[in-house]
């Protein structure tokens, strides 16, 4: 019998990963536009006019995968229960080296809520980017706004990516092979996510 | 990048509204020396024309009518770029050089650089930079070709009353002064390169009473983007600061699972 069972089909993974690459287009290429401190990084993309034509591109391309990665998750993210409950009360024993048993579904309450967080700051970041994308053809305060609110934005996305990236990868070992083959080991299924690997394995059977 | 002025350099305008005619040889001068094409406008029942400032007019006079026991009066602004002390879009423009300041305290501009964003359009604390076909900032350069030769900007040289008058804006200010004049612009966004001469409250002019780059600016610039930055650094931090104290969620220590799987 294998190690291992599937967490995230093919597609899955390719979308998060075209997820991924046009977020990071979007950050590099947006970044000289942030602030000019980092103005140096129009010279990955050969100059200011160009990485805002990247920047329009991928943040079209973001926008629409962000999104559709949120609807195909919509019904697993937007659920609570009382398990939840004690994850959400023990700070899903993030803040101890105790271990901890948590039953928990498919994902987590923080995992939840990184979804809802990402699905609000795409809607925000894609209607004011819109918005700042063709400012003569707005009023000037709705522009000022969206400006500020896209950067503001930004700053809350480029942190919670930092903790998405550690608690898939070093923070939790064994993670990120869910994203890379789709396949993660049942002892990593058992102890992180309990409920879904008893639901997933009672299919199969 | 501070954009620090040297007040004691400045030079700017006086514009002296009780002298202006409204005769527009200033608009007419600036289309001369910067050659601008004439837009096509539309009779709206009133003799100002063009009713805003467009890609190609860098300056006008708007005609403002005046109401007083029963009879009509006009007042004539000169609308044009301030060259504000702190200028709100020299603040946002994202490409260096795009907008700079001359060792006169003129916000000038370079075209080859200006990367189209318009965030200046949105920055401005009087609407004025205005983007045309070829999708770059335009506006007054107070005739910076002319005055680094000695000259005086084309408006300031067409006008026939004196109303615009171009100069060491300290001496400007000084003389008005003197001759009690309500000025306009004086102190606010670290003076204006262009200061005024009204005959009435500035909002008469359609002008804001206090001026100032659009809180929205400040809040990008001045809050979000230096708590944006040590926000990201802070979480690089705290996730590092927490994988040496708590330490990663290792599955394999873990014995009731690993007994659990091998069962």
């Amino acid at each position: 019998m294998s190690d291992y069972i599937e967490r995230f089909n093919t597609s899955e993974r390719v979308l998060h990963w075209i997820v991924t690459a046009s977020f990071f287009s979007l950050v590099l290429s947006g970044l000289g536009l942030y602030s000019r401190l980092f103005h140096g990084y129009f010279g990955l993309f050969g100059g200011g006019q160009n990485a805002i034509l990247i920047h329009k591109i991928s943040g079209v391309i973001f926008f629409f995968s962000s999104i559709y990665m949120f609807l195909n998750h919509k019904k697993e993210i937007s659920t609570f229960d009382q398990d939840d409950k004690l994850w959400v009360d023990k700070s899903g024993g993030y803040l101890s080296r105790d271990a901890s048993h948590f039953n928990i579904g498919k994902y987590n309450p923080g995992q939840k809520l990184f979804a809802l967080c990402i699905a609000a700051a795409t809607a925000v970041l894609g209607v004011t980017g819109l918005i700042v994308w063709m400012p003569l053809d707005f009023p000037r305060w709705i522009v000022q706004v969206s400006l500020m609110l896209h950067s503001l934005m930004f700053v809350g996305s480029i942190m919670f990516v930092v903790v998405h990236v550690y608690l898939a990868t070093i923070g939790n070992p064994g993670t990120i092979e869910a994203m890379l083959y789709g396949d993660v080991r049942k002892i990593w299924a058992k102890k992180h996510h309990p409920k879904w690997y008893k639901e997933v394995t009672s299919d199969n059977q | 990048m501070a954009d620090t002025i040297n007040q004691a350099a400045r030079k700017g305008f006086l514009v002296d509204t009780a002298r202006c005619i409204g005769c527009r040889s200033c608009q007419v001068a600036c289309k001369q020396w910067n050659k601008l094409d004439a837009d096509k406008t539309a009779n709206k029942g009133t003799f100002e024309n063009p009713r805003d400032l467009t890609p190609a007019l860098y300056n006008r006079i708007k005609f403002i009518e005046k109401e007083t026991s029963g009879e009509v009066s006009w007042l004539f602004f000169n609308e044009r770029c301030m060259h504000c002390g702190d200028a709100g879009c020299m603040k946002v423009c994202p490409s260096p050089g795009a907008l700079y300041r001359t060792n006169d305290g003129i916000v000038a501009y370079n075209k080859e650089k200006c990367i189209s964003c318009k965030y200046c359009v949105s920055a401005c604390p009087f609407n004025i930079p205005r983007y045309g076909a070829d999708d770059k900032v335009s506006k007054c350069h107070l005739c910076l070709d002319r005055v680094v030769g000695g000259m005086s900007p084309a408006c300031a040289k067409a006008c026939p009353t004196e109303t615009l008058k171009y100069g060491s804006r300290a001496e400007l200010i000084a003389k008005a002064t003197a001759a009690k004049k309500t000025l306009y612009g004086v102190d606010d966004l670290q003076g204006l390169g262009v200061v005024y001469a009204l005959e009435g409250p500035p909002e008469q002019y359609g002008l804001p009473a206090s001026p100032h780059i659009p809180l929205s600016v400040f809040l990008w610039k001045d809050v979000i983007k230096p708590l944006g930055i040590l926000g990201f650094w802070g979480s690089i931090g705290a996730m590092l600061l927490h994988y040496v104290t708590i330490g990663p969620k290792k599955v394999d220590d873990d014995l009731d699972v690993k007994e659990d799987h091998h069962e």
